[in-house]
Formats: C-alpha cells, structure tokens, sequence
C-alpha cells in the first residue's frame, strides 16, 4: 500500500470510516460476480424445480417410502412429503448446495490467478473475506428459502393439507402443521451456515475449488455416520450435523426445543471457527504468484 | 500439495483424538435409554390406538381411559439397556373394552431405536391389527398402530418408571421326537420381561408319569428339558403340565401326539 493512499486514509479520519465503503464496493463486487455465474442461476433454479419433481415422483409411488421419518404419510400428507423431503434434503443435499458456491469462491481467485489483481485495488485482504463470506453466507439462505418455499408449496398443492400425525401419535391440525413444517425447514439455516464456513475454510485453505466443494459434504457424511454408531453418542453435540436432527422437537407432544437450543451453540460454535481459522490464513499467505 | 496433505492428516489425527478424548472421559452415555422409551411409546401408542378406535368404530376408548404402560428391554439378560438398536422389544399393557388382553396382561412391540431419539415400532397383530383395516364406511385404510415411528425427548426426564412385567412362558416343541428309549423332551421359551422363567414342568402318558423337570431360565433363552421315564409302548400322547413360580405359562396343560411308528 502507498503512502499516499494511507495519508488519504488519515484524513478521512478513523479506519473503521475507511474500510466501510472497501467492504460495501468488494460485497457488491462479489454480488455481481455471484450473479453472473451460470452455476448460480442452475442451481437456484434447481432448487425450485428438483423439489416439485421430487414430489411428484414420491406421490406417485405405490408403496409408501417408510424407511425415512414421515415417509409413510407422505404419499397421503403434504405435509408429511415436506418433512420427508426435508429429512432427505438434511443428509447431503443442504452441505452440497452451499458447498458448490462457498468451496469455490475462494479458490476460484486461485485457479484464475486473480488474488494479485484483486487485491491491488483499494480493497483489502479482510474487506474482501468478509465480502466473500458474507455472499456466500446470503446464497446459501436464498436456496434454502427457495427449496423450502418450493417443497412445501409443491406437496401442499400436489398431495394435500390433511391433518398430520405427528411424532408423539398426536393429530396436528393443517394450520399448526404448516407453521411447524414452516419453522422444521427454517431450523437448517444455522446448520447450513456452519457448513458454508466449512467450505469457505476449505476453499481458502486449499486453494482448490475441487477440495472446497467436495471436503464439506464428506465430512457431513462422515458425520453422519459418526452420529449414527452407538457407543459414542457423547460426540453427537459436537457433530455439525446433530442440529439438521433437531426439527423432531418441533413435531413431538409436548415439544421439546433442546436440541434446537443446542443446534444453535453447535452451529455457532463450528461456524466461528472455521472463519476464524479461514480468516488466519488468508491473512497470513504469502499472495506473490498469479 | 503435500504439504497440504499433511495437514489435513494432521487435523484428522486431532479430530480423533478428540473424540477419543470426548468418548473416554464421558463413558460414551447415550441418549437412548429404557426410562424415556417407555415414557415415549406408551404416550404414542395410546394417541395412535384412539385413532385406530375411530376408525373401527369402537366407543368409549380415548387415550387417557387406555392407562397405556411400557416396559422396555434391550437385547434380553445379557445387555444393559441402554443405547441405539433394533434390538428393543417393549411390552406394553393397555385397557380396551372391546379387545380382551391374553393372560399376561401385555403385547410385545419390536423397536428399531436410532440414536438421534427416533424409532419404529411394531405392533403385536393379535392385539392390534395387521398392515390394513376396514373403517366404519367399509374403506380399507392403514392400521395406525401396526407400525409407526416416534421420537423422544434426548434430554427428557430419566428416573426409572418402575413397569414391571413377568415373562411369557411358551413351548415350542409342536411334534415328539422320542429317542432310541422312547423318551421325550419338550422345548420351552422365555420371553422378554423382567423376571424370567422359573417352575418345573410334569409330563404324563395317559396315566403313567414320565417325571417332572424343573427349568430356571433368563428371559429371552430358549431350553430343552429332557423326561428321565421312556413313554409306555402304545401311548398314543403325552401331556404336558407347566407350572410356573415366575413368569407366565400357559394356562391348560399342553398335549402333544406321539409319532406313529
């Protein structure tokens, strides 16, 4: 940085003044960039037409699919088909969709050779970070808003709004139930940023789009796995996975919101780290090449 | 790259020791135990089995009248109940007017319980039903509480129910195999419940008595006893008479043919 630049910045008074429209410029910058992908565009539009497809391939099923959790109600229920798409969505679909945009946001300045052009305009390197997490954080709400909203709406329209048996043997009446259903599918959010910041940490850390995409939906995997053996259950609180499991309270008589509770610590706790950790090591690199 | 590598090796030899770590200073507890199972489906089977009510028309059975209660076992004598698997069986006893219970008083449900606090449970058809049922209109629809999942609270209340229920005692053996002496065994089983099986059982051909043999089983143990009397040539049966100090047998003798020879 010049020194014409940093008497400039003097003037202007305190830092914080000074790095405000850095941080605003780079977070429409990178809005703009997002937008103009055609990965983005496919998979926002897949997350409004996959679900619907799903749906209507699931309703028409002869046998109920009743080895997932409401999936024997949900060939009846609309409800019940929103809840067993969401249980299924859970598993790797919610990793993979931010995956696939946080994994690369970084790492595409890499394989690009782009560090060294971005970071020459009067941008720096955390204005920039924080300008990529934060996009990449908004995209992964924007999905999970529109495959909850298409889900949801498709099973309603497609199977029905019949009163929903829930997971204490209790009837919930169709209003209720939308609103649980509603409040089950907005209870991924926190998990689902816990895993954007797995992905931009892995995107940062090994420079490597491939590595960024791929790295957070095997450890949600393996996780997964983890959560499911016995005998190490102590370890489920720590999965980032547990809270994607948390929604059952919502659906239980009477409900019980402690592993939502706990979801929002666990989420909180991995996504602080992974910037943390993300954020040390852009800081600390050595960007020369490119 | 690999440097690279390694640190991922690195940071996976950390995550496991961890966890390691996690897991030996906590003793690996699970979530999964037999307070909250029988807290959780008794409350759910008597919901689903109003329903089922309802359906078949049956007045005056509400979830609160059926005093539903659960004794939950996993895995029989040999394994702490505690933890995920689908090797739960929990017996559960209800009231309803309209369908007697058999002489233990309880039906025996299977349960897959996973450890995030969710299970599948199935029913006893000879109480409740099988996959379908006709409702009142005459249309077939499912059976609610043939087969249906349920989830407890992980952090829900753990203190002992208390529910007791004896074994069922039942035999097996459906046709005599006599040996080169003629003699003949009878096979028993024990069913899941608190007590186990103990008694003896006397056999008889007609009138002549092939001896009694006690038996002191765990519950879910199968056993052979052995009468020490060969059966008289001729004898065209032998009965069988079980009387039990714990557990429940069966209530009329047993009488089993002799194979022709």
């Amino acid at each position: 940085m010049s020194s014409t630049s940093l008497s400039v910045r003097r003037d202007m008074g305190t830092r914080a003044v000074a790095n405000r429209p850095g941080f605003l410029a780079a977070l429409r910058l990178e809005g703009i960039k997002l937008r103009a992908q055609l990965r983005t565009k496919a998979l926002l539009l897949g997350a409004v037409i996959v679900p619907v497809a799903v749906v209507i391939v699931v309703h028409s099923q002869p046998r109920p699919p009743k080895d997932t959790l409401f999936g024997r109600f949900a060939t009846e229920n609309g409800f019940a088909m929103a809840l067993l798409v969401l249980g299924f969505a859970s598993q790797w679909l919610l990793p993979l969709l931010t995956a696939i945009v946080a994994g690369d946001i970084f790492a595409s300045e890499d394989q690009h050779g782009t560090w060294k052009t971005v970071l020459t305009r009067s941008v720096s390197r955390s204005a920039l970070f924080w300008a990529k997490t934060a996009v990449a954080v908004v995209f992964a709400l924007v999905a999970l808003v529109l495959l909850a909203a298409s889900t949801i709406a498709a099973s309603l329209l497609i199977v029905g709004h019949q009163p929903l048996i829930g997971l204490s043997g209790q009837t919930i009446q169709p209003h209720a139930a939308l609103g649980l259903v509603a409040a089950s599918w907005a209870s991924m959010a926190l998990p689902m940023i816990g895993f954007t910041c797995l992905a931009l940490l892995f995107s940062v850390w090994s420079r490597n789009a491939a590595v960024g995409i791929a790295a957070p939906v095997v450890i949600g995997l393996v996780m997964q796995l983890v959560g499911a053996l016995g005998g190490i259950e102590t370890l489920r609180p720590y999965l980032l996975t547990t809270p994607f499991e948390a929604w059952h309270g919502l659906m239980a008589a009477p409900r019980f919101t402690g592993p939502l509770l706990d979801g929002v610590v666990t989420s909180a706790g991995w996504s602080l780290v992974c910037l943390i950790a993300a954020y040390l090591i852009l800081r600390r690199r050595d960007i020369t090449g490119g | 790259m690999r440097r690279f590598i390694i640190t991922v090796i690195a940071a996976l030899a950390v995550v496991l020791a961890v966890g390691g770590a996690v897991v030996a200073g906590t003793g690996g507890g699970s979530s999964v135990t037999k307070a909250r199972l029988e807290r959780s489906l008794p409350t759910e089977f008597a919901n689903l089995y109003a329903d089922q009510a309802r359906l078949l028309g049956h007045k005056g059975v509400t979830s609160a009248s059926l005093h539903a209660e659960a004794m939950c076992d996993k895995g029989g004598a040999v394994e702490a109940d505690v933890g995920p698997g689908s090797n739960w069986n929990c017996l559960v006893s209800w009231t309803d007017p309209n369908v007697p219970m058999p002489p233990e008083g309880y039906g025996k449900f299977e349960l897959d319980v996973h450890s995030n606090g969710c299970y599948t449970a199935g029913g006893p058809s000879k109480l409740v039903g099988f996959q379908t049922l006709t409702d009142t209109k005459g249309r077939e629809v499912t059976n609610p509480v043939y087969e249906f999942d349920g989830c407890f609270d992980p952090n829900g209340d753990n203190t002992p129910t208390g529910n007791e229920f004896p074994s069922l005692l039942t035999t097996t053996t459906t046709a005599l195999l006599p040996d080169a002496q003629n003699r003949v065994s009878l096979q028993l089983s024990c069913g899941t419940g608190s007590t186990g099986c103990t008694g003896s059982v006397a056999a008889a051909a007609g009138s002549t008595p092939l001896g009694t043999v006690p038996f002191d089983m765990q519950e879910e143990n199968t056993k052979t006893l052995h009468f020490p009397q060969p059966v008289p040539q001729g004898a065209p049966n032998v009965t069988f008479t079980i009387t039990t100090t714990a557990g429940v047998g069966p209530t009329s003798p047993a009488t089993l043919n002799m194979p022709p020879r």
